[in-house]
């Protein structure tokens, strides 16, 4: 055997020694990952600032009512005397010549023309003023209200009576507190989007009002007369929604362009959706226990 | 190119030269150096191996620092600002700000006194020594004074002494000023000691004013630290840096866990080094150079549930104890996972993570953390898996019953033998040697006897507990003699076929071995055979008899009871995918397909009315000829349990849970009619073989095979034995036990039994076998040769969530190892006494009876009811039955006793109860189909009840066993049923509330201040004032006012309520049952005291008391005359004129006002109330439909 074979022979060991602890070693090394692969938030996203562009439009319009108009149902206040509040009748459906009131309209979804963000995904800062729910003369004034994420919810009560406020909220803490006459009002504030949160009033059980919680300010609230409008709204496409506590909701697609000034009614029928035993609701899961006590 | 030449030479040399020398001319030098390189490699390998190959770990841990500090490096970046910001927040500064001024005021002090101390000590230090050593002389001398011998000797030592105290010492004293400096003094040793203990004293003195001084300043400094801690989100700067610190130093090495009396040794966290981090690390944190979070990235997690880590820490516990696997081993996942072949205790996969739990857990009916165990077991015991197979723990009462029948009869044997003693010593005394032996005898025989009586008095007890058990027992299914009188004789041998098919999701499984859809025509028949054998055994083995007729009732009264009186919280209603409703019972959709009428009615009014009662002792039912004959009437109930024939216990009522909700008969026929109206009666194929006597005796063997018995009463096979095996150990089963049959090869490659061109991966474990049978209960039985009654029996259980269920049994079969086969040493299994023991037993109970289909047991745990529609509604969660979290507390435990065994509280009717005219109800008509009663009808209902005959001829049904209404909150429509109860199940369930609240037992009522007059009259105007909203919800006795009442009567609370608990509702009932009805903030704090958050009576100025405190004084002492006052005080409801029922609410406006109202005296009030509440009930039933309908969500 030539050296010249033997030396081929120590050089191609030594390689693959070389090449198999360059292997081994090199399994153990950990690859650096990006920090920036983490240091991305990872939680669900606040989301982009909105900013107006100035082409800002509206979105106007009124909610008929068809059908034969219920009648008015009046409410028997004798429980208590001091809520002296003759000719109350219960809000439920209340319609004047053919307009329902008490209709909450707002953007559900779509998205901005000029950057196509979806505006369910923008960030708005809450307004400074609060949103005031009244008790008055044992209702709630107004009977739906809107609010944005963060603004301050103030509950007034201006009877000679005590009520309390049972605010039933899913999504946000709920609570249920004693007002008594002439007491301060009560001041919240809801950190998440929640619709048709439920108001009541044990001690005068027909007292009721929703509060529709929304992340922007594009909603409103039809009045007496059937109108709404919702201004400074952003050009874009929406799937904006006409809900009403007993007869359902409506969706209408809606675009609004650049400075215009939209106008999409709304109708309601009589029959709408009646309350019934629906049986498409599913069975309540098994229960998940948290725990409790400590051995 | 250059060696070509020589080349040449070499073989011109050839022809010449001599032979070539093997030794010189071959050179091994190549091999030598193969094998000295080979050496090499072997040896680089070696300890490579060494380093890496048998640990690696040690790389594992490399690549946890590096990816853990790069998180941390990450949180670092992240979290400063937030730190900066709250450091530099108003609040912080101005805490700050305290802080460090109560520090300096304090500073000039302290540091002398540090100072003081200094010098103190060095002074100390000096004069410790020579003060020691002179003591220690005296010390020595004072011995050998005592041990002396001679007194002159003593003397001699006591002058040594004397000499000792008055030598004189030289010290280096340290100077007061300047402790550096040192002054050189001389002390005889009294002085010595004295200096010793003044300057000790002194430095005591000084340390208690230093902490004393520092009280302030280190309080406001815990404050600071308090507020940044609340307003940080995530870990401190410090405390990342910290862990920064420590993993810089990270010792690459075992982490172990050993504790050598439980025999654990885990090494597990040698790789899971994140489990006890004090940062949470999730996969995305730990994940590697992927996008995906890689095995390690999923190794290096925290633990998930740190709660459950607190509880069983993992010093004690280790990770193996819980989890499984192989905790030593360290090579290879796999082995450290315990995967590999013949280890006894594979970790458990995920899924069944909770098996781990029941090693130890058994017999916790509920564990907390556990929910697919519990699940599991719920599964077990409801759907009747427990009819067949035994697990321990689970046949309470059948278990008990067995021991108690077996200690009473070797009782028996005892009693007689200790007589037959007796009377032996009796007899022996006249044959005496002398009157000291004769007496000796006498008194044993005396004792003997006197033990007898001690004995018969244990047997009694043992008597009594049997005849608690018998109450308790329960089965599955329904009582299968009772088929004749409750069903439609052609549907039987339908349902047999399948049940699944008529009703989705019954209990009832498929029992697949005769549906008839065998797979040759032969098999098909053979099944048709068995399943008509079976029929006409259980048709002609029933109850002879009729059911009473029944009228009509009303469906759209039926509909709204069923809805709302909490039958759903049970049973539910609705087409298959749409049932609505609890699936704790039957879906009643089809109800009216397969049953009479008249059985349902009887069965609404009273489910445990039983037909026959049974003779355990005689093992057969008895008839109404077996009482004629000892001329004893045919009653047999919860007071008539003794058998006329030979006073043994009789099974006297129905084995099933379900409770009496005390109707009306009228109310149960409108059930029943609305359950009727819901389905059409199906045409079945004609029946009449079940009426051959012939097909009986084949009948009664194949139900016998099939285990029929285990969750049916079934005549002649009451004392029947389970058919399937015992599941108790079933989890530790060796795999070689399991039998794969023609499948273990399938398993062992993890191919799909159902379909072979599938990949499974491996399942030759018990998770695979468990889980295949429990999907296919036969697949063990595929492909084998066997006769048809060798074949496997076990249904085909339906399991609506089916990979939900299955998980769940399956991680309870897991679990269930025995004490052998667990990993856990039984020294650290859970065996609780006291009140952990009471919950642990009271689960059982609440389990049992679906308790928590209607309350809220458990903090977080909502009611069946509570999910369904008509409860989700604002209206509706008002009408949602009492949460329990804090019954115990909450309620005097004798008064939830009384409760629990009468919830309508009918015996203390008296004048405490709101809406009851006692015994009204009680004497209710037999009236026929409408709702209204005239008063006619009384007379002739008081007839038929008062004879409590078992189901008297004339159809008239017993005696509700208590009113038709709720005793505390009659409001409700929710009806808390009559559960029947034995004083044992009460007694367990009353302990359960108390331990759940943790309250002693047994309770000692807290008396009381009585309210002086003054307060009286103070409590009373803050009661009654405008501003409080108390007695506007809460029942009054005002019939006008409780119309519409949605709170219990004060009335009851001072036997009902316990005073620290009422005072806690007060302030914040939200916090102890959030969602009620009573508001909070309906009190404010002022100091130390609570007052009324509104503005209060005038004559509260001068009151300096607590408000809340005052309250609940006057509530819990309230009498029927305050009541009363307080009524007619009361701005509030119904002044007493004719609106009064008109209060309120919409769905009232139907409601008219009955003129008798007005009337004064006491006899007509009595009147008007009736009136009052006839009208109540019909506006009720307004509200029931109008308002209160189901509803759908119509949520965006």
């Amino acid at each position: 055997m030539s050296a010249k074979r033997a030396r081929f022979l120590i050089m191609l060991f030594a390689a693959l020694c070389l090449l198999s602890l360059a292997v081994a070693c090199g399994s153990d090394e950990e690859d650096d990952v990006a920090e920036d692969d983490e240091a991305a938030p990872t939680e669900a996203a606040t989301g982009v600032k909105y900013t107006p562009s100035g082409n800002e439009g509206s979105l106007a319009g009124s909610i008929a009512f068809e059908g034969a108009v219920p009648a008015p149902k009046p409410i028997s206040m004798d429980a208590d005397a001091a809520c002296s509040n003759p000719g109350a009748t219960i809000e439920d459906v209340v319609v004047k010549d053919g307009k329902l009131q008490n209709v909450f309209i707002y953007i559900k979804d779509g998205k901005l023309t000029d950057k196509g963000q979806n505006v369910a995904a923008l960030a708005f800062d809450p307004p400074s003023d609060a949103r005031v729910l009244d008790q008055k003369g044992c209702q709630y004034t107004p009977h739906v209200i809107g609010i944005q994420t963060g603004q301050k919810l103030s509950v007034t009560n201006s009877d000679q009576t005590a009520h309390n406020v049972n605010v039933q909220a899913k999504s946000n803490p709920q609570f249920n507190q004693s007002q008594p006459n002439n007491a301060a009002p009560i001041e919240k504030t809801f950190a998440r989007a929640e619709s048709l949160i439920p108001v009541k009033c044990n001690v005068h059980p027909w007292m009721k009002s929703f509060i529709n919680v929304m992340r922007h300010p594009f909603y409103a609230v039809s009045a007496g007369d059937g109108k709404f409008e919702i201004k400074n709204v952003p050009p874009g496409t929406y799937n904006v929604v006409a809900w009403h506590e007993k007869l359902g909701e409506k969706t209408q697609s809606v675009t609004v362009g650049a400075k215009e000034s939209k106008t999409q009614d709304f109708s309601f029928a009589a029959s709408g959706a009646t309350a019934s035993f629906s049986s498409s609701l599913e069975i309540q899961p098994a229960l998940d226990f948290p725990m409790i006590g400590k051995h | 190119m250059a060696e070509t030449p020589d080349a040449d030479k070499i073989i011109k040399r050839e022809p010449d030269a001599p032979a070539p020398d093997p030794i010189t001319s071959r050179s091994t030098s190549s091999i030598l150096l193969v094998c000295a390189l080979l050496l090499t490699a072997v040896l680089a390998w070696a300890l490579y191996d060494e380093v890496y190959g048998q640990r690696p770990w040690k790389s594992v841990q490399q690549t946890f620092i590096q990816r853990y500090n790069r998180h941390l490096r990450i949180l670092k970046r992240r979290g400063n600002p937030t730190e900066k910001e709250v450091k530099e927040s108003a609040e912080y500064q101005q805490l700050d700000q305290e802080a460090k001024t109560a520090a300096a005021e304090v500073a000039p002090r302290k540091n002398e006194i540090v100072r003081r101390v200094k010098t103190i000590d060095a002074q100390l230090a000096a004069i410790a020594d020579p003060f020691q050593n002179a003591r220690g002389n005296i010390t020595l001398i004072n011995y050998r004074i005592e041990t002396a011998s001679s007194e002159s000797a003593k003397k001699n030592f006591r002058e040594n002494i004397d000499e000792i105290r008055g030598e004189r010492v030289e010290i280096d004293m340290p100077e007061d000023g300047n402790p550096e400096k040192t002054k050189e003094v001389e002390l005889t040793f009294p002085q010595i000691e004295k200096q010793y203990n003044d300057l000790k004293a002194e430095k005591a003195k000084l340390l208690t004013e230093q902490s004393e001084l520092l009280k302030e300043s280190s309080e406001l400094a815990k404050k600071r630290e308090e507020y940044l801690k609340d307003h940080l989100v995530g870990p401190s700067a410090q405390t990342i840096d910290a862990l920064l610190r420590k993993n810089e130093s990270f010792d690459f090495s075992m982490r172990q866990i050993n504790v050598t009396s439980e025999n654990v040794v885990d090494r597990c966290e040698t790789c899971h080094l994140g489990t006890r981090e004090p940062i949470e690390l999730t996969p995305a944190i730990m994940k590697g150079s992927r996008r995906t979070p890689d095995r390690l990235a999923r190794a290096f997690v925290s633990h998930p549930n740190k709660e459950l880590i607190q509880i069983h820490d993992p010093e004690r516990f280790g990770c193996s104890s819980c989890h499984g696997g192989n905790g030593r081993a360290t090579t290879d996942m796999e082995k450290a996972h315990g995967s590999n072949k013949h280890w006894l205790f594979p970790l458990h996969k995920k899924e069944n993570i909770e098996a781990g739990c029941q090693q130890c857990h058994t017999n916790d009916r509920v564990l907390d953390g556990a929910p697919t165990l519990t699940l599991g077991k719920d599964l077990f015991q409801q759907r009747g898996c427990v009819g067949c197979h035994r697990s321990e723990g689970f046949d309470r009462e059948a278990d008990a019953l067995a021991g108690s029948r077996q200690l009473t009869r070797q009782l028996q044997d005892e009693l007689l033998a200790n007589e037959r003693a007796s009377r032996q010593a009796s007899a022996e005394v006249a044959g005496a040697p002398d009157d000291a032996a004769a007496q000796k005898l006498l008194a044993r025989a005396e004792s003997l006897r006197v033990t007898n009586s001690q004995i018969e008095a244990r047997v009694e007890q043992l008597n009594t507990q049997a005849r608690y058990l018998m109450m308790d027992q329960k089965k599955v299914g329904p009582n299968l003699k009772d088929v004749r009188l409750k069903l439609r004789k052609e549907w039987i041998p339908e349902w047999l076929k399948n049940p699944q098919a008529f009703r989705p999701g019954t209990k009832m499984p498929t029992y697949w071995r005769i549906d008839g859809e065998g797979k040759n025509a032969r098999d098909r028949e053979r099944e048709e055979n068995e399943r008509k054998a079976i029929a006409a055994y259980l048709w002609q083995e029933s109850y002879e008899g009729k059911v009473p007729e029944q009228p009509q009732g009303n469906a759209a009264n039926g509909k709204m009871l069923f809805e709302t009186r909490g039958c759903m919280a049970c049973h539910s209603s609705g087409e298959p995918g749409g049932e609505v409703g609890g699936d704790f019972a039957a879906n009643l959709q089809r109800v009216g397909d397969k049953s009479n009428y008249e059985y349902i009615v009887r069965w609404i009014h009273d489910p445990r009315e039983r037909w026959a009662p049974y003779s355990p002792a005689l093992k057969r039912d008895l008839t109404r000829e077996d009482y004629a004959t000892r001329n004893k009437p045919y009653v047999f109930d919860a007071d008539h349990t003794k058998s006329p024939l030979d006073g043994s216990e009789l099974q006297v009522q129905n084995m099933t849970v379900m409770p009496n909700f005390r109707l009306e008969e009228q109310e149960t026929r409108d059930i029943a009619t609305y359950l009727f109206s819901l389905t059409n009666r199906t045409a079945y194929p004609e029946a009449s073989f079940m009426d051959d006597p012939n097909l009986k005796p084949e009948g009664l063997r194949l139900i016998k095979q099939y285990g029929c018995a285990g969750c049916h009463e079934i005549k002649g096979l009451e004392e029947e034995q389970r058919i399937g095996v015992e599941l108790t150990k079933e989890g530790a089963t060796p795999i070689e036990r399991l039998d794969f049959a023609l499948l273990t090869h399938d398993a062992e490659r993890g191919i799909d039994p159902h379909d072979p061109k599938k990949k499974t991966g491996v399942w030759y474990n018990r998770k695979g076998f468990f889980e295949n049978k429990l999907a296919t209960p036969w697949i063990y039985d595929e492909g084998k040769e066997k006769e048809p009654q060798d074949m496997l029996r076990m249904p085909q259980p339906f399991l609506n969530e089916e990979k939900k269920w299955r998980n769940a049994l399956t991680t309870f079969l897991l679990g269930s190892v025995g004490t052998e086969g667990a990993s856990v040493q039984p020294s650290l299994f859970y065996k609780p006494t006291d009140r952990q023991k009471d919950i642990q037993d009271g689960w059982w109970v609440v389990k049992k009876y679906n308790c928590m289909g209607c309350h809220t047991v458990q903090v977080g745990q909502p009611s069946m009811l509570a999910g369904l529609p008509l409860y989700t509604t604002p209206e509706g969660r008002a009408e949602l039955p009492p949460g329990l979290t804090t019954e115990g507390a909450r309620v005097d435990p004798t008064w939830l006793m009384s409760f629990l065994r009468d919830p309508s509280l009918s015996e203390k009717a008296g004048g405490t109860q709101p809406v009851a005219v006692a015994h009204e109800s009680a004497m209710k008509p037999q009236s026929s189909t409408t709702t209204n009663r005239s008063p006619q009808t009384t007379g002739t209902a008081q007839a038929t009840t008062n004879s409590p005959q078992n189901t008297s001829p004339t159809g008239a049904l017993k005696p509700q066993p208590g009113e038709n209404r709720n005793g505390v909150r009659s409001y409700l429509k929710a009806r808390m049923p009559t559960f029947n109860f034995s004083p044992n199940e009460l007694r367990t369930l009353v302990r359960f509330f108390l331990a759940v609240s943790s309250q002693q037992e047994p309770y000692i009522k807290e008396k009381l201040d009585p309210l002086t007059n003054e307060e009286r009259q103070l409590a009373r105007a803050l009661f009654t004032s405008q501003a409080a909203p108390c007695l506007k919800c809460h029942i009054t006795g005002d019939p006008g006012h409780d119309a519409t009442a949605s709170a219990p009567n004060f009335l009851q609370s001072g036997e009902r309520l316990k005073p620290g608990w009422t005072f806690r509702w007060l302030l914040d009932p939200q916090r102890i049952m959030p969602g009620t009805s009573m508001p909070s903030e309906l009190f404010k704090r002022d100091g130390e005291r609570w007052v009324f958050n509104g503005p209060v009576p005038e004559q509260f100025s001068s009151y300096e008391g607590d408000h809340a405190r005052l309250l609940v004084r006057y509530m819990l002492q309230l009498t029927p005359e305050e009541q009363r006052s307080t009524t007619t005080t009361s701005p509030a409801p119904s002044g007493g004129n004719g609106s009064k029922g008109q209060v309120a609410a919409t769905a009232h406006q139907g409601l008219k006002t009955s003129p008798a109202q007005t009337s004064g005296t006491r006899r007509n009030a009595r009147g008007a109330q009736r009136a009052s509440r006839g009208t109540e009930r019909r506006g009720r039933r307004q509200t029931q439909v109008s308002s209160l309908r189901l509803r759908r969500n119509v949520r965006a």
